[in-house]
Formats: C-alpha cells, sequence, structure tokens
C-alpha cells in the first residue's frame, strides 16, 4: 500500500526519455566490458587448454646466437642458467650437454656401407618427448641406445634415398639396424661399441644418448673439463608469450623462431583486448554518471513532495529503500539481459570454431559472471549513495 | 508524551518578543501526558512559529525543547520520523495535503506509514462524521478548504500519536462543523489517553481544555 502511494506521488514519468537512454548506455557498456573479460577468458583458453595444446610446442631448444661477439663463446654460465630457472614463464631447464670426445659411426655389412664423425648430445629424459623400453644403458649394456631427430629419417626417405638410388627405410626397420659406434680417448686411440636407434624425437635437433652413458664416455674420452651446457631445453606453458621472446632477445639468446613467433600476433590480440576493456570501463563510467545524474534529476524533481513526506513522519531510510526499489531492479535486469546475450554470444562462436576445429566453452566463462557480479555491487553501492546524499539534502 | 520548553524564543521575533509578556516565549513551560492545552495567539505573536518548533519543522530558536526529556537538538532525521510515525501527530494550518492524490490517499499515506493503528474502514467512518465521504476519491486539489481541513483532520487521527498538535484546525469550518470535528478529535484523544496543544486567534470553547496560555 505504501510503495503504491509513493509510486503515486514520487512519479518518475517525468523524465521516461532520459530514462530509457540511461538504461541502454547502461546495457552498451556492460555489454562491452563483460564481451572483453568473455574474450579474455576465451583467449586464454586457447592458449593453456587442454584440447588445443601441441605437445611439442611446450618446450624450446634455447642457445646463445653465434655471432662476432660470441664464437667458441657460446656455453651459458651459471648465473645465466640460474636466471632462466628463475623467470615465472619458464618451468623447467635441462641442460643439454654434449660430448666432449671423438666419435664416429660405421656399418657392420657391406650391403649398406657408411661412416661417419658424429657428436652426441643428451638431456635429462624428462625433456625427451618419446620415450623408448630400450631407452637404458649401463657398462654391461649389450648396446647403445640412440635417439635421433625424425627429421634425419625424413631428409634420408625423402632426399638422400630418391637422389641415390637407395630404398626407403621406415622408422621399425631402421630401429632394427645395429652399426659400430667408435670411441676415441685423447691419444686416438679407438674403442668400439655396438650401437642402435631406438626412437625419433621431434622435439630435440641432435643425436641423444643416455645421460649416465655420456657421464661414464666424458669420464672415460673427454678431453675436456668444461661441463657448461651450450643449449638448454625449457620448458614453458606458452611458448608464445611476448615476455619469453622479449626475455630471450635481451639476452642474445634464440630458440626455435617457427614456436616463439605467435608472440607477435599475441601482442596484437592483446592491444585489441586491451582497447576493448579501457572502452568498457570507460563508458561504464559514463553509464553510471548518467543513471546518477538520472536519479539526481527524479529526487530533485520530486524535492516537494519527498520534503513533505519528511514532515509527515516518512523516514529518510523508508523513502531509500523505496528509491532503491524503484532503481535498482533495473540494473539488476540489464546486467542479467547482458549475461544472456554473452551466453548467446559465445555459444554462436564455440559453433562456429568448432567447424574450425578450435574449441570453446559453449557457457560463458566463470570469470564473466564474477564481473558481471563486481559490477552489479558497483552499481548497488552508486545508486545507495547517490538515493542518500539526495534525500539527506 | 511530554514536552518541555525552557527559553525558547524565535530568532526572527527576538526584538518584537523581547520586552513582551508570553506564557510561552523566554520562559519553562511543560506540556504533560494527556493535557489538553489551548494557546490564544494573536496575529503575528509567532503562532504557527511555535507549532513547528514544537514539530522539530523548524530550528531557528534559541533555548532547549525536550521530548520526553531528550532535547530535539540531539536527535536525527532517522528517530524523529520515528516519534512522527509513534508519538506525535499534526493538524497544520496550510494543511500540507498531497494536491495530486485523492482525499482517501491522503489519508490513508499517514495510516500505512509505520504499522496501521487503525484498519482502513475507519477512515469511511470518521470521513462519514465529517461529512466528507463523498469527497474521499476526489483529487484533493479539487476539494474546498473547508473539505480539505476536514480531510487533515482525518489523516492526523488515523495514525498512532501521544501528543496531537493543532494550528488553527477549524478556521475553515463552520460552528456546525467545528463542533463535529472537536468530537471526534476529543474522543480520538481521549482514546489514546493524549494531550494536545491547540493554538488559535480568539478565544474559544471547543473542548474542556486543562489549561489555556496566552502567546
Amino acid at each position: 500500500m505504501l510503495t503504491r502511494l509513493l509510486k503515486k506521488i514520487i512519479s518518475t514519468a517525468s523524465g521516461r526519455t532520459k530514462f530509457v537512454m540511461a538504461v541502454v548506455g547502461l546495457s552498451v557498456a556492460l555489454l562491452l566490458i563483460l564481451s572483453a573479460v568473455q574474450i579474455q577468458a576465451n583467449y586464454n583458453e586457447l592458449l593453456h587448454g587442454k584440447t588445443n595444446t601441441d605437445s611439442t610446442a611446450n618446450f624450446l631448444v634455447i642457445n646463445k646466437q653465434v655471432n662476432n661477439q660470441t664464437i667458441n663463446a657460446t656455453s651459458l654460465s651459471d648465473d645465466e642458467l640460474n636466471q632462466l630457472q628463475h623467470q615465472p614463464f619458464i618451468d623447467g631447464v635441462g641442460n643439454i650437454s654434449a660430448s666432449r670426445f671423438k666419435a664416429s659411426i660405421e656399418s657392420y655389412t657391406s650391403t649398406f656401407p657408411f661412416y661417419t664423425d658424429i657428436a652426441f648430445e643428451t638431456v635429462p629424459d624428462a625433456f625427451i618427448d618419446v620415450q623408448p623400453k630400450d631407452w637404458q644403458w649401463d657398462e654391461n649394456a649389450d648396446f647403445i641406445p640412440l635417439i635421433i631427430p625424425n627429421m634425419f629419417l625424413d631428409i634420408y626417405n625423402f632426399q638422400f634415398s630418391v637422389s641415390q638410388g637407395y630404398p626407403q627405410i621406415t622408422p621399425d626397420v631402421l630401429k632394427m639396424i645395429s652399426f659400430k659406434i667408435n670411441l676415441q680417448y685423447g691419444n686416438g686411440q679407438k674403442v668400439s661399441y655396438t650401437g642402435r636407434i631406438v626412437g625419433f624425437s621431434d622435439r630435440i635437433s641432435s643425436v641423444l644418448v643416455p645421460q649416465n652413458f655420456m657421464e661414464w664416455a666424458n669420464r672415460r674420452f673427454g678431453n675436456s673439463l668444461s661441463n657448461k651446457p651450450s643449449r638448454v631445453v625449457i620448458k614453458t606453458k606458452d611458448p608464445g608469450n611476448p615476455d619469453l621472446v622479449k626475455y630471450l632477445q635481451n639476452h642474445g639468446l634464440t630458440a626455435d623462431a617457427d614456436k616463439t613467433r605467435f608472440s607477435k600476433y599475441r601482442q596484437i590480440v592483446n592491444a585489441i583486448v586491451g582497447v576493448s576493456w579501457v572502452t568498457g570501463a570507460v563508458m561504464l563510467l559514463f553509464a553510471l554518471l548518467i543513471f546518477t545524474l538520472f536519479i539526481q534529476l527524479t529526487i530533485a524533481s520530486c524535492q516537494t513532495e519527498i520534503q513533505l513526506l519528511i514532515t509527515l513522519g516518512a523516514s529518510p531510510k523508508q523513502l531509500q529503500r523505496f528509491l532503491m526499489q524503484q532503481f535498482f531492479p533495473f540494473n539488476l535486469i540489464v546486467t542479467f539481459i547482458v549475461l544472456i546475450i554473452i551466453a548467446v554470444l559465445q555459444y554462436l562462436l564455440c559453433y562456429f570454431l568448432q567447424q574450425q576445429h578450435i574449441f570453446l566453452q559453449p557457457l560463458p566463462s566463470l570469470s564473466t559472471v564474477a564481473a558481471a557480479i563486481i559490477v552489479v555491487l558497483v552499481l548497488w553501492w552508486v545508486n545507495r549513495s547517490t538515493i542518500k546524499k539526495y534525500i539527506r539534502m | 508524551m511530554q514536552i518541555k520548553l525552557e527559553n525558547i524564543i524565535p530568532i526572527p521575533l527576538k526584538e518584537n518578543l523581547q520586552y513582551r509578556s508570553s506564557d510561552i516565549w523566554n520562559t519553562t513551560q511543560v506540556f504533560n501526558a494527556g493535557e489538553w492545552v489551548n494557546i490564544k495567539a494573536p496575529s503575528g505573536t509567532g503562532k504557527t512559529t511555535l507549532i513547528h518548533f514544537l514539530y522539530q519543522l523548524r530550528f531557528d530558536f534559541e533555548g532547549n525543547i525536550f521530548w520526553d526529556n531528550t532535547n530535539t537538538k540531539q536527535i536525527n532525521a532517522d528517530a524523529i520520523a520515528i516519534v512522527r510515525q509513534q508519538k506525535l501527530s499534526i493538524v497544520f494550518q496550510d494543511l500540507k495535503l498531497f494536491g495530486n492524490l485523492t482525499a482517501r490517499e491522503n489519508i490513508e499515506i499517514n495510516r500505512v506509514l509505520q504499522q496501521p493503528y487503525c484498519a482502513s474502514e475507519k477512515i469511511d467512518e470518521m470521513a462519514a462524521r465529517l461529512g466528507i465521504t463523498s469527497i474521499l476519491n476526489q483529487k484533493v486539489s479539487l476539494c474546498s478548504y473547508g473539505e480539505q481541513q476536514r480531510i487533515a483532520i482525518i489523516r492526523a487521527l488515523v495514525q498512532p500519536f501521544e501528543f496531537l498538535l493543532m494550528d488553527e484546525p477549524f478556521s475553515h469550518l463552520d460552528n456546525n462543523n467545528k463542533k463535529i470535528a472537536a468530537e471526534l478529535i476529543a474522543a480520538e484523544c481521549s482514546e489514546r489517553n493524549a494531550a494536545f496543544v491547540l493554538t488559535d486567534l480568539d478565544d474559544n470553547n471547543f473542548f474542556n481544555y486543562h489549561r489555556k496560555l496566552i502567546l
């Protein structure tokens, strides 16, 4: 009853156009700001979500750029390694250590003769993308297992074999071929072992041997004491992270350019999302201003009536509560409608991207809903403080 | 409810009133619970001003006013509202009605601002007694002064109160209507055991006053 009478006394009809403008302004601002949150959430999901991640992309092989200044001094110092380990965008660093002795491999048979000088590298197992069951070695082992880059086999199969008229080899066949590995002491004396390829790596473009073999062989045949790595493998959540790329540049390091070049696109997208954030925030500010002015105007246009109500015994608190009931529900409705619009857009986007094999959540993200709740709280506070201020005047 | 005045004097009328003898200004006066007081006040002596001070609509006075031993200077807006809803009712000289509401709505507002003291039917009953049933659903701005005055009287009586302030409440009524209205007010005040202060220009015998004062 009281509400009905108060509604009749404090009429909002006089400012209907202004009210519609205020509500429209608020809706557009909310749509912008919540879309920005949703886009950011989608973007993070695309970058870090499991369904879209390529496993090789998370490991980068890093070394110093070879140029006139760094020639023969490309090994990484302990300090540099330590620094790398402590960067927030790097989850793990695995040293790639190289063999410090001369070695060669040759075939056992004359049907398929080959001979080449060779060097090995080793890296902690956790950083290798394949874990073949034969990937182990001890001093009594029958053979030394090797992992070679997949690329080597491709070069042979699609380039070398064609030009030389040799048969192509499948990975399984290659794994069965044993060959001779000659390791050489500093004085030139050679010892021969049997070697076999046990796996193919997409991640590390080097001939890898097990770590314990490398330690043993370096001790036995090695000709220098330096054990500083000149290359490392890093594990990172996001190889396109602009911070990572910037860090590498600043420290004269290079990584597989293919994997890091997305950082440029990332910066552009970041900028666009940033602009949308700022625009949304500015719009929201203006919308709040319009809404505040609208509340002021309504109260000012009913000043006499409000004054009379207070004279008759209406408490300021009663009137505040009434006015809050008049204005705040519109804010809630607007927020709710905007959330529904965003949910529909998100669903359409999800459906559209699915056809391009990009996978997104079909529902708005939790952060979008959280942002909506925060905006509602801000609106509630602005409504309340404006009403309070002008009623007490 | 008791209202106590302690050396109050309106600041705008200070010059005029300082050398006049008065039962109210610049002296101590207590209106006790249940007491019916008439204040005779010739024009220009601050009759309406006094009512507004007692109701806390104006604050431009020297001295102190106490509502049940609480100095009104220490009461905030929300607490004043509670006193006006529960203890203190008023009939203004200028009536202070909402012109664009109907007579009934004007009365209803005062009934429902707090937990209602009486049922809505009481409005019809009182309106019938004062002879304004026909205009209850009419916009107040279309009613005559006499009708508006009776609306204002009913409005003051539908809320709970312990003290009623009346500022020339019958100025637009004929003698017969004055008598009927006074009977209604007396009945309502007796029922509540409420006190009242009535100010008027001339001497009158509308009620069996306990005291008659001169402003």
